[in-house]
């Protein structure tokens, strides 16, 4: 076997075999689209072979419906509204104190990493009730500052932001200092700029936690004014007899933003999550 | 540095918020000076929306100047989301005039005093226009405390083709309604070639006890006490045990699947299904080419008592009423007996009014007969007691664990000691 | 005197830039977790927010006598001690797979991620038809029939189901952690492999003496953040099995949402997500003992 036989017979193999995973993993995301293409009675016909993947007098009436039946651009825009305005603040807040916690001396620094650190393990199931009353109390109840401010800061984040910040430089730091700047203004001048791989990874992070929220918007959203996306097509759950006609059709149109956004940032993902991870 | 103040600013907001304290009460009337009466509801398919947008202008329209009526249409989910935004609403004080409640939950809001009584808000013609079974369902302590426009009921839908190969005799009047161990030997028959003798409801959720309590009945017991203050006794008594292991002979023989794929009837994967009353339509419109029948209920063996469920989600109204002459006008509106009958028509549901049937007369003919004379002659609703939520959870889990290998009396006596500690704790001492 | 100056500027702008996210994580999470210890020694019955009485420490000692909260402790560090190798295995087995740099690679990325994007309504779904234990209707039992083997229960079985849920889990979560890995092979230096490969290494050799040394901190933190993700299990269980059967998927968060919401016994519920929190916050203590020995 020469060197290029083999070269050829590695590169076959390497697409065979992640053609065979990666159909594995893209499954349930081809089956969901096959499914919101099919008539109702289509879509749990022969499940126990693979022609269920496959769409049989394919139409778009699923999608019609979808339309028809709810205001589906109004609540992508809400969604789009309320989970940018969380990660926006988000990157902001939780990466100043990320970086505090990275670079500056202060009393109290301990602590306050010891409880980033603990407080990143506290299931939102097990405090529900209890921010609920919050909300109450606050008159918050059907705003947007219920859906937004409670989840703007996370420790999550700010531990990302730390283990990042951690690797940038002293000498860096230390010749803005000399050039005059105050520790405010070398941070958003000279580390805000080189920053923007671990940005990019917690935009990800966060995009995919919100814009799948289903139980919070719940409790604290009445009415269709301010109804998130998911909210939206649970209303496909309604009333018996469920058809999963519609739902696959609406679930595949809530999955399109979140697969724009990866494919946009997937690279600085990578690179962001190495910077980040590498000293984990 | 206006960083800092903007710091200072939100946490002297968020620290003043949080010693407010509770929250207050909001007057419920509009600038109109109208006095504002807000209904919730589960979200439902196309024909309801705009029923309801229809009767609401109707309404507004007609008492302009004194009422106007909303509603708030609740993803409804697998019911519980429902019930967590209502949990969620008692916590703050902040809930609707009027609130729609899935039949067996009427109990548990009464006993918690959370639903008012409605005796008085129809007058005794109209009460007694109103089906027995939908205000048996209503009724907690000796008064109703929600109304409903809709009905169900089960009953056993079978595949005709398969059903006359194998020669198996079709009941034609309740009477002649299959015994159990017919109901067993047709599903033993039924099944061959990767077809089930037949479907039971295997939702791990409500469905479960709304459809499987009507074995217990039927074999001459019933899930709790009448006064639903005990289960013990009952849902575990040896009848109860006998109907549990009954249905565990249909999973242990691979008779029916313990976790039947969806629509498995739809698609000729079973032969049989005790299925809902909605699923009519569902038949008619989308597997229009499948060869289907519907009968009833089956009953124990030797004489076993006829029966069926039945309930469907009712409006009750709340504590948190403020203007119950307002709620008064707009419940006679919302159950009187044309918009009970327009109602029913939308969602193509047997109605609750006994009225209604002589508008409605599709329910005078097969299939929809038989889901009418259920729901008059043998229907059950679910147990009344402030427990159910317990219940229904304990129930699923037990029928579950039997089918899984559990012994029934063990699985049963824990559903039982969880329904009867849940009782003790916090309603056995009023 | 420069230096005394800028001490003192960096500390002011600490403080500055720590407060805004302190204020919101006292008022959103610390404040609601203290009101659930709170509600974990009364009665609170969700019903009833007019009649919460104080009750000493008798959910505590219910809670201890409670079967279920220690099979629930159990199936959580059931769960745990299996996902965490074998997602943090699996995941490094998929960035291996896509290191190569050849055309093409961010379609398999892409594709190896896309469950963390897809709804769980449609991944629950999908799992359960493909774990259904009808050979007639599942496609796992068709395809162990076939081989000649006996059908498996899967979710229907106390014994297999809560390790569905955990390959299932893996499935679902390994796309995360393989962009992690992917960026840690990156760091490696070519010029080990090389110097390997002089010494005559195969390819399983450099991994076990290049690959892995090189990863040591990259796999830290995936444990790490496996670990957390772990122990707050709740939506698979809550959609697929709601805890059953036999009790055998219960974990402590659902035991929380089952009987705070569900059974509305609020004041135990909480009384369990406080011993939740002793477990967790003595975890991550240690987890940051690690963290801190970089």
């Amino acid at each position: 076997m020469t060197q290029k036989q083999r070269a050829r017979l590695g590169s076959l193999a390497f697409y065979l075999g992640n053609t065979l995973v990666a159909l594995i993993f893209v499954s349930p995301l081809i089956w969901m689209v096959s499914s919101s293409l099919k008539p109702e009675s289509g879509i749990f016909k022969g499940l126990n072979s693979l022609s269920t993947f496959i769409p049989q007098g394919a139409s778009l009436n699923n999608y019609q419906e979808v339309f028809q039946r709810i205001n589906m651009w109004k609540f992508i825009g809400n969604s789009l509204f309320y989970v940018l305005v969380i990660i926006i603040l988000d990157l902001f807040i939780n990466s100043i104190c990320g970086y505090a916690l990275a670079k500056f001396e202060f009393k109290g620094k301990n602590a306050l990493l010891t409880l980033v650190i603990s407080l990143m393990v506290f299931p939102a199931e097990a405090i529900m009730l209890p921010m609920y009353r919050e909300m109450a109390d606050l008159g918050w109840i059907n705003t947007w500052a219920s859906l937004i401010v409670p989840f703007v800061a996370k420790c999550f984040s700010i531990y990302m932001f730390r283990q990042f910040f951690m690797d940038v430089p002293n000498d860096l730091l230390e010749a803005a200092s000399i050039d005059g700047c105050g520790p405010v203004k070398t941070f958003f001048t000279v580390v805000l700029p080189i920053s923007g791989t671990v940005y990019a990874t917690i935009f990800i992070l966060d995009f995919v936690a919100h814009w799948n929220d289903f139980m919070w918007p719940l409790l604290v959203v009445t009415g269709e004014e301010k109804r998130t996306i998911q909210l939206a097509i649970q209303t496909f759950f309604g009333s018996k007899p469920i058809n999963y006609g519609p739902i696959m059709a609406s679930l595949t149109i809530s999955a399109i933003p979140m697969l724009i956004m990866f494919l946009f940032l997937q690279k600085y993902y990578v690179e962001g999550i190495a910077s980040t991870g590498i000293k984990g | 540095m206006k960083k800092k103040i903007a710091a200072v600013l939100l946490s002297a907001m968020l620290i003043s918020g949080l010693c407010m304290g509770c929250g207050q009460v909001k007057e419920r009337v509009n600038e109109a000076g109208e006095s504002v009466i807000t209904v919730w509801s589960p979200s439902d398919e196309p024909a309801i929306e705009q029923w309801w947008e229809e009767k609401i202008a109707e309404f507004n329209e007609a008492h302009k100047g004194s009422i106007h009526l909303q509603r708030e249409a609740i993803v409804r989910a697998d019911s519980y989301a429902y019930e967590d935004k209502v949990n969620a609403a008692i916590t703050s004080n902040d809930l609707p005039d009027i609130l729609f409640v899935d039949g067996p939950n009427v109990s548990v809001y009464a006993a918690n005093e959370i639903t008012l009584p409605l005796d008085d808000f129809f007058t005794q013609e109209d009460w007694d226009d109103f089906l027995d079974s939908s205000k048996n369902q209503n009724t907690y302590d000796g008064k109703i405390y929600a109304v409903g426009a809709t009905e169900s009921s089960v009953a056993l839908y079978y595949n005709r083709d398969m059903i006359e190969e194998a020669g198996i005799r079709i009941p034609e009047t309740k009477e002649e309604a299959w015994t159990w161990t017919e109901f067993y030997d047709a599903a033993a028959k039924l099944t061959k070639d990767g077809v089930v003798g037949t479907n039971i409801i295997m939702d791990k959720g409500e469905g479960l006890p709304y459809v499987l309590e009507q074995f217990w009945i039927s074999n001459g017991t019933d899930f709790v006490s009448e006064d639903g203050s005990r289960a013990d006794g009952y849902i575990n008594s040896k009848e109860g045990v006998e109907a549990a292991e009954f249905l565990n002979r249909f999973i242990q023989d691979g008779y029916a699947n313990i976790d039947p794929i969806q629509k498995e009837f739809h698609n000729e994967r079973a032969a049989t299904m005790l299925g809902g009353s909605w699923e009519v339509a569902t038949l008619e419109n989308d597997y229009p080419d499948l060869n289907w029948g519907v009968t009833y209920f089956p009953v124990a063996d030797d004489g076993g008592i006829p029966t069926s469920p039945t309930g469907d989600w009712v409006a009750s109204v709340t504590k948190n009423v403020q203007d119950m002459d307002a709620v008064k006008e707009v419940m006679n509106f919302l159950f009187s007996k044309e918009n009970v009958t327009t109602y029913a028509k939308a969602i193509s549901k047997p109605p609750t009014r006994i009225s209604s049937y002589d508008v409605l007369t599709e329910y005078n003919e097969y299939p929809r007969s038989i889901f009418k004379e259920q729901l008059m002659e043998t229907g059950h609703p679910r147990p009344r007691t402030p427990s159910y939520s317990v219940l229904s959870a304990g129930f699923s889990e037990a029928m579950l664990n039997i089918f899984t290998g559990v012994d029934a009396q063990t699985a049963l006596n824990e559903a039982a000691a969880a329904t009867d500690k849940d009782y003790n704790k916090y309603y056995s001492g009023e | 005197m420069q230096k005394a100056i800028n001490k003192k500027s960096e500390r002011t702008a600490a403080y500055l830039f720590v407060v805004p996210a302190v204020v919101l994580l006292a008022a959103f999470l610390i404040y609601p977790a203290l009101q659930t210890i709170r509600y974990a020694f009364t009665d609170y019955n969700i019903m009833r927010p007019d009649r919460i009485k104080f009750s000493g420490i008798n959910n505590f000692i219910e809670l201890f006598q409670d079967k279920n909260f220690w099979i629930a402790v159990k199936n959580t560090l059931h769960f745990t001690v299996l996902v965490v190798p074998f997602q943090t295995a699996l995941a490094l087995a998929l960035a291996l797979l896509i290191s190569s740099r050849r055309r093409g690679v961010s379609i398999f990325r892409a594709a190896y991620f896309s469950p963390q994007v897809t709804s769980m309504v449609v991944v629950a779904i999908l799992w359960t038809v493909l774990y259904n234990s009808n050979p007639d209707s599942g496609l796992l039992n068709a395809l162990l029939v076939k081989l000649g083997m006996e059908p498996c229960g899967f979710l229907n079985d106390p014994k297999t189901s809560m390790n569905s849920i955990i390959f299932m889990s893996a499935w679902q979560g390994a796309g995360y952690q393989m962009m992690i890995f992917l960026a840690g092979l990156q760091g490696i230096p070519k010029e080990q492999y090389e110097a390997a490969s002089i010494d005559g290494a195969g390819k399983v050799k450099s991994f076990f003496y290049v690959t892995l040394p090189g990863l040591k901190n990259v796999i830290q933190y995936v444990i790490m953040i496996t670990v957390i993700q772990a122990m707050k299990l709740f939506t698979q269980p809550y959609v697929m099995t709601k805890g059953g059967p036999q009790n055998s998927t219960r974990t402590l968060v659902y035991y929380v949402y089952e009987q705070g919401f569900q059974k509305r016994n609020f004041g135990y519920a909480c009384a369990v997500a406080a011993v939740f929190f002793v477990i967790v916050i003595s975890l991550s203590l240690g987890m940051k003992k690690i963290i801190k020995a970089d």
